[in-house]
């Protein structure tokens, strides 16, 4: 018996004992939740729901991030196998550099579902549950429209992450609406990344570049709430702009009549149905439902405001 | 004296005050790219060259000058400062915190003035510019690890303070007692935008500190030949803390000024600021390697950058293009300082050797 065996046996020892003690511990399964930013409120918004709903359900929870990039996505996928999770719930980080990813998770018998962004392809998850870009950029632009009245005039548009799918779908919606209308013109058009200060930064310029703006359409709440700060910096008023996503802040905005209106996704509603269809497929072997579901998004406008917090509607 | 002697000792001096006419127009390259830019751009949009815009323009700027400023300091010293963008958004957050939710003094909660709270949100700035310069002074962190050690670390406490949220309403109430805070980045002073105000103030302190002060010159001679200004008795480890303290200071101001304009604090404001005020720096042609440069460089290269971007907003040129075109801008420029390098190292025998007229004894 050399000393190396002993040692040997003495490292894997507690590594031993631990997998045996958690074995028969019988303890609760684990989901994982992968999102792509804590830092983003809705992101945010969307883990806490999820991760609430699990524990309530009785799972153990662990909430990921992976700051939209693919192969750290992938990292935290593979740590999730390694940790023998139950079940998945992720917002994805690319409808195409994400495949890989969730089929090897397939493969190693761990259901994923995906929450707020699809994948482009069918069958390798359990669910893909989104909120309708497409239809609630259309309810938005509608809105903006009335709010520009009958004469029209000219407008700026901000778009999101231009490398991004939400980002072409909402501005796609948009323009189903608006360019119906010959009497909106658009004058000008600028990513901001999605960020509120980008946002103020462009909107200020905009403004000076085209004075009869009368209205700016945002590709989502942040950059909206940007442009109202550069709107009332350039000492402009009667600006109907609108955003995307229904965050808090755009809610109390709208409540103070400077923004006029946003949308909201669900995504605390589409957060827990996430969850509840993984505790299902898990004790069922189904989810029983589809497995692409389409949750729409709602106006919020100044007369409903009161109605809605931190992405659900409360009311 | 021979007439050759006479005649090649005057072909000496022709070259000499070309090579002097050519490294001049190197050296002013930033303020011909600037000029070059604002009449391009004049020329295509009519509304670029008004007050109004000019203005907007100056307040812009002002947000990544106040960084070069700072950063110049830092990249003198031959070191660099990853940590100024998470830095900005730090600022913006803790006066968020102090202006939203107060401090716990004696159980009661405690709202701060808002000179009061600026004063705070700086000095908690100043701390993570301490422990850059503890790390790269004192323990001998490379100053690049150092930084993007402390950006992560300044960015995560950032939204640790809010959990992630954004701080909202940074007005103030009337019944705490800390209204005026949007003042800060949004009220005019003389037709010019407080920021701008604040950028000119830096620009002028700092200048006078680079070019007149025993410390201004200690920097350069550190970032010369380190070894050498040890030798000489400088203290090293201190100037260099005083350079990572004077760019924390400065990304301490543009978290607050941007926090203040947006009335709001996001925890992730400022990222990637860092890549925009080291490439003002060097684009001013400030060498990486430390030694060479000067503040006034860093003012015109932050110019250039903000002028390019409001410009080809107003144009409408696409996201896409507007990086492609920022990139081999900053490419350019560094390239054109190499060749700087180059004319100065290769003629420098001839421009030591051919005095001008007259100065001959």
């Amino acid at each position: 018996m050399s000393h190396r065996r002993i040692l040997v046996m003495l490292a894997l020892a507690p590594l031993l004992c631990g997998t045996a003690c958690r074995r028969a511990g019988m303890s609760r399964p684990l989901m994982v939740i992968v999102v792509p930013s804590q830092d983003n409120p809705f992101f945010k918004a969307e883990a806490d729901a999820a991760a609430a709903r699990a524990t309530s359900l009785g799972y153990r929870v662990r909430v990921d991030s992976h700051d939209d990039d693919a192969y750290r996505q992938d990292n935290l996928v593979d740590a999730a196998i390694a940790s023998n999770a139950a079940a998945i719930v992720l917002d994805n980080a690319g409808a195409d550099s994400s495949i890989a990813a969730v089929r090897r998770a397939s493969k190693a018998g761990i259901p994923c579902f995906l929450i707020d962004r699809e994948i482009d392809a069918d069958g390798i998850a359990k669910a893909q549950i989104i909120a309708d870009n497409n239809q609630g950029a259309r309810i938005v632009a509608a809105e903006f429209a009335r709010g520009m009245g009958p004469q029209g005039g000219e407008y700026a548009e901000l778009l999101g992450r231009e490398s991004d799918t939400n980002a072409q779908v909402r501005t796609a919606g948009f323009h189903a609406v608006l360019d119906k209308l010959p009497n909106l013109v658009r004058v000008a058009a600028q990513s901001a990344n999605w960020s509120q200060s980008e946002a103020f930064q462009k909107t200020e310029t905009i403004l000076q570049a085209h004075q009869s703006i009368r209205g700016i359409i945002a590709g989502n709440d942040t950059m909206a709430v940007g442009a109202v700060a550069a709107v009332k910096s350039a000492g402009r008023s009667g600006i109907v702009i609108t955003g995307f996503d229904g965050s808090p802040d755009a809610i109390a905005s709208i409540r103070a009549g400077e923004l006029r209106a946003t949308t909201l996704q669900p995504a605390v509603e589409i957060a827990r149905l996430a969850v509840d269809e993984a505790d299902r497929f898990l004790k069922s072997g189904s989810t029983g439902k589809p497995e692409r579901q389409v949750i729409p998004c709602d106006l919020v406008t100044r007369s409903n405001a009161d109605d809605y917090q931190d992405f659900e509607k409360v009311r | 004296m021979t007439a050759t002697a006479t005649r090649s000792r005057r072909s000496r001096r022709a070259a000499a005050s070309g090579v002097r006419a050519l490294l001049f127009l190197l050296r002013a390259r930033a303020v011909f790219v600037l000029v070059a830019l604002i009449t391009l751009f004049s020329l295509l949009a009519p509304a670029f060259f008004t007050a109004n815009n000019l203005t907007i323009l100056a307040k812009h700027v002002a947000i990544s000058a106040i960084l070069a400023i700072g950063m110049t300091f830092v990249i003198l010293t031959g070191g660099i400062d990853l940590s100024v963008g998470s830095v900005a958004g730090l600022g913006g957050m803790i006066m968020g915190y102090l202006l939203t939710r107060g401090v716990a003094v004696g159980g009661a909660e405690y709202f701060p003035p808002v000179v009061l709270a600026i004063l705070i949100t700086i000095a908690v700035c100043l701390v993570v510019g301490l422990l850059n310069g503890w790390l790269v002074a004192k323990a001998g962190v490379a100053p690049f690890i150092a930084t993007l050690g402390t950006l992560y670390i300044a960015r995560g406490a950032a939204l640790l303070i809010s959990n992630g949220k954004t701080f909202p309403n940074l007005a103030g109430t009337g019944g705490r007692g800390n209204t005026g805070f949007p003042a800060f980045g949004q009220s005019y002073f003389l037709s010019l935008p407080l920021p701008v105000w604040i950028m000119l103030v830096l620009f002028g302190v700092a200048a006078v500190v680079a070019r007149k002060t025993p410390l201004g010159r200690q920097v350069y001679a550190i970032g010369g030949n380190e070894r050498a200004a040890r030798l000489a008795g400088i203290q090293v480890p201190r100037v260099k803390v005083f350079t990572y303290l004077a760019s924390s200071l400065c990304a301490a101001l543009v978290g607050l000024i941007i926090a203040s304009q947006l009335e709001a604090a996001h925890p992730a404001t400022g990222e990637s600021f860092e890549l925009n005020a080291i490439a003002a720096v060097v684009l001013g042609g400030t060498s990486l390697m430390g030694g060479r440069g000067s503040v006034a460089g860093s003012l015109i290269g932050a110019c250039v950058i903000g002028v390019l971007s409001d410009g080809l907003v107003m144009l409408g040129v696409s996201e896409f293009w507007q990086m492609v075109i920022k990139g081999s801008v900053i490419v350019l420029a560094v390239a054109v300082d190499q060749l700087q390098s180059r004319v100065q190292a290769r003629f420098l025998p001839l421009l030591l050797t051919a005095q001008p007229e007259g100065a001959e004894g």
